[in-house]
């Protein structure tokens, strides 16, 4: 699946202008507000960025939403059991999730999204019974799968998500065909998690990251020239009983929530995979997240 | 310098570098299926896949030698988990070398033909004879490779060149590594195979032979093979510990060509020289275990322990500590070190023969590296972390000095008229280097 | 006179430790002490390098952490 010749994005895009000379297209992808911000007077060369973004956003989350019945982690589940040969794409990112798991010494892990069945995180305080945890800890483990790329073999009961990687997996991909086709700074936004090539002509890129629990005003500002930033948080999915706080980031190899976990870490890297990976990874981190960032030597904010 | 299999979690100091080959894999594969291909996945640059370690240091030995020797050490992990590692060192040594000799009270002269050209020299009374044109350049490569088999097996393969103009070698090492217990016990064998080709000026003395009568052969070689056999095992939460065992064994000239020995009268007087002679094969055993200890956020110490026992008679002890301080929030850290060393003397170890005795040699040697000595290194280092280049998350300078002093133990019972000379002297040297990380 | 050595002593130690191997250990979550820089047993490879090229040459013993020749005309 390539390019964008012949399809058009889900909703019609139009060009906005933003202060300080920035045109913007928005659109809607992954379940959250996107927009692609170019530092150039060309309505026509930011409305064909602003395509080619939304084209390939939507594709990636059509192709691997585990909420759509014609993705192909639908088709993954529906052959549980048996094994099956996957697409090069979905190869590769199997092979990185697969990389990761290994580095992260199973902390992260693309078949955990089975333990929702336990958690609902709405506000309430209905902590789950540990037995119902402990029934689903067993079909969780990437290990616990067969994976030679390009077959994979699925245990029943086991479910792989790619939620944990695909929003920063989009922005990358995006930002490399814009990349190829313009030369003109620009911003790619996908609900937070952001990638730039050039600032705009005297400045850096700013970019404001949201403060959990307080109102949209009281936001921090960060200055980007290029790169990467992605963002993991708990701020709205919590559960709260007898005065302690379940935040919605699980340990894989435990089932529960990481005990104290920063609210919001932003990290910045070079593309998006890599800082929303060391993100989610400090968040999976808990109380140790900020040593854990400065351990790898990156730049991050904690919240 | 050999790659040591290590944990291969995101929290080892090269991860974040493993997960930006992880990623590039990722985003490069994706470039590669798409239409517009050509654009390098993320920012970096060629370069920015490599670490790079660099260094010079500066050796003087009191009065005597004096080497200075710059090292580059590249290393990359790819997507994979394979690692490279490229090294070149350069190494020049000038000054004076000791030839063996015994001092006496008279004035000696030799004929050296150590360093490039064939030159005379003498030693003045009561001075302990050295060659004071010895000069010796000295470059060697080298290059490593890891690949993980599996999950928990990793093979390393490694070579190394170095080539000096009166010597030249090439090594070869294999080793493999099996990681269980979840990645706590790691188990590592490993072989290597040297081969040393000698050319020293002039030809290589036949052995044992009398130093004025200068009997030279040509070129000579040397053979070594060894095998090592280590367990690193995860103690403690804080505390990291490995064991090697291993042996080698050289086959050859083992000769060094340059060194001669003291044929001395009953009175003490040096009546003439003789090559020295070394047994053609040399079988060494040695057990090593080093402990890594991280007491607190700010310190850890390093103790390591080594036994070597060789088929010369030769047993050495060594011990070496390393105490490490991490200040301003890891920013820099200083590193104390101390090592104490022991080695009894080889049997064929005498630094000299009597001329009524000639007869009856078989096997000597005045090289004071074969002999009883002890020897103690105090060092300190101090590093400090620096913006990276580019788009690395930073880079590392430190300093380094050791004094390193040898102390004599044994000393043969020599004639009454050599008494009042100094016949042990030692040995005292200082290093300092300078290094660069990034 | 000879040496009584304490390498053996040593020895005698290291062989029962490492027979104990299969109960030590911690979990995967538990590695953070060890991550750090200066607890790997490869830490600052350059200055072991260059140390053990200068022992190589003015002592009879190399090796031990690695391979013991010595690869250069020194000793």
């Amino acid at each position: 699946m390539t390019g964008s010749a012949g399809n058009a994005p889900d909703e019609a895009l139009e060009v906005q202008a933003r202060g300080g000379n920035l045109l913007a297209v928005c659109f809607t992808a992954m379940a959250s507000p996107c927009e692609v911000l170019s530092s150039s007077a060309d309505h026509a060369a930011a409305l064909e960025m602003g395509t080619l973004a939304a084209l390939e956003a939507q594709r990636i989350e059509k192709k691997f939403s585990r909420y759509r019945g014609d993705s192909v982690t639908a088709w993954i589940h529906e052959n549980r059991g048996t094994r099956i040969e996957v697409d090069e794409e979905t190869s590769s990112l199997i092979d990185f999730a697969s990389r990761c798991f290994e580095l992260s010494d199973g902390l992260f892990d693309i078949t955990s999204g089975v333990l929702r069945h336990a958690w609902k995180f709405d506000g309430s305080d209905r902590v789950p019974e540990p037995d119902a945890i402990g029934n689903l800890l067993p079909l969780v483990g990437f290990d616990k799968l067969e994976w030679r790329s390009p077959h994979l073999l699925l245990p029943s009961g086991m479910e792989l998500d790619f939620g944990g990687i695909g929003k920063e997996y989009a922005v990358d991909r995006a930002y490399d065909l814009l990349a190829a086709a313009h030369a003109a700074p620009f911003l790619i936004n996908l609900g937070g998690d952001l990638r730039a090539n050039r600032p705009p002509s005297q400045s850096p890129w700013q970019v404001g990251i949201e403060r959990p629990d307080t109102d949209r005003e009281a936001r921090m500002i960060l200055d980007l020239e290029h790169g990467a930033l992605a963002t993991s948080g708990d701020s709205r999915r919590y559960l709260l009983k007898d005065g302690v706080r379940y935040g919605h980031i699980l340990d894989p190899r435990t089932g529960w929530p990481v005990p104290d976990a920063p609210r919001s870490v932003t990290v910045a890297a070079s593309s998006c995979t890599e800082a929303g990976l060391l993100s989610t990874l400090a968040l999976l981190n808990g109380a140790r997240a900020r040593e854990f960032l400065e351990e790898q030597g990156v730049r991050f904010w904690l919240l | 310098m050999q790659l040591k299999p290590g944990p291969r979690s995101l929290k080892a100091a090269n991860a974040r570098r493993q997960l930006m080959a992880a990623s590039c894999a990722l985003l490069g594969a994706a470039a590669a299926r798409g239409q517009q291909s050509g654009t390098a996945p993320a920012d970096s640059g060629l370069l920015e896949d490599w670490s790079v370690d660099s260094a010079l240091a500066y050796y003087h030995e009191n009065g005597r030698i004096r080497a200075i020797e710059p090292v580059v050490d590249v290393s990359k992990v790819t997507a994979d988990g394979q690692a490279l590692n490229f090294n070149a060192t350069f190494d020049s040594l000038s000054g004076s070398s000791p030839n063996g000799a015994l001092t006496s009270h008279s004035a000696q002269s030799f004929t050296s033909p150590s360093g490039k050209a064939v030159h005379d020299y003498t030693t003045a009374p009561g001075q302990l004879p050295v060659d004071p044109f010895y000069q010796d350049d000295r470059i060697a490569v080298g290059a490593n490779w890891s690949l993980p088999v599996s999950r928990v097996d990793q093979l390393s393969a490694g070579a190394k060149l170095s080539d000096e103009h009166d010597f030249f070698s090439v090594t070869v090492n294999a080793s493999i590594a099996h990681d269980f217990n979840e990645k706590n016990t790691t188990l590592s064998f490993g072989v290597s195979n040297e081969y040393d080709r000698l050319s020293p000026i002039g030809g290589a003395p036949v052995a044992g032979s009398n130093y004025a009568l200068s009997e030279k052969t040509g070129g000579k070689t040397k053979d070594g093979v060894g095998a090592l056999l280590g367990v690193t095992q995860v103690m403690t939460r804080n505390w990291l510990s490995e064991f090697n065992i291993s042996v080698d064994r050289f086959k050859g000239y083992l000769n060094d060509p340059y060194k001669i020995t003291s044929i001395i009268d009953n009175a003490g007087n040096t009546t003439g020289y003789e090559f020295e002679s070394r047994p053609d094969q040399r079988t060494r055993k040695s057990a090593y275990w080093e402990n890594r200890v991280g007491w607190s956020e700010q310190f850890s110490t390093a103790l390591s322990l080594r036994y070597m026992s060789d088929d010369w008679g030769i047993r050495s002890d060594t011990a070496q500590l390393h105490l490490h301080w991490s200040l301003s929030n890891r920013e820099r850290y200083i590193e104390p070190t101390f090592r104490w060393y022991r080695q009894t003397a080889a049997d064929f170890y005498t630094p000299f023969i009597l001329s009524t005795q000639q007869a009856a040699t078989g096997y000597e040697s005045a090289d004071s590296r074969l002999g009883a000595f002890h020897a103690l290194t105090y060092g300190l280092k101090y590093a400090q972390k620096l913006p990276g280049l580019g788009s690395r998350a930073e880079s590392e300078f430190s300093v380094r000095a050791e004094y390193y002093q040898q102390t004599f133990d044994e000393r043969m019972a020599v004639p009454a008229g050599l008494s009042g000379l100094d016949l042990y002297p030692g040995l005292k040297a200082v290093m300092v280097q300078v290094g660069w990380r990034f | 006179m000879r040496l009584k050595s304490p390498g053996f002593l040593f020895l005698l130690f290291g062989a029962p430790i490492m027979s104990g191997c299969a109960s030590l250990g911690v979990q995967p979550w538990q590695r953070d002490v060890l991550a750090r820089e200066e607890m790997r047993l490869d830490a600052n490879p350059l200055d072991a390098a260059i140390d053990d090229h200068l022992y190589f040459s003015k002592e009879a013993s190399s090796g031990g952490r690695s391979f013991a020749g010595g690869g250069c005309g020194c000793n």
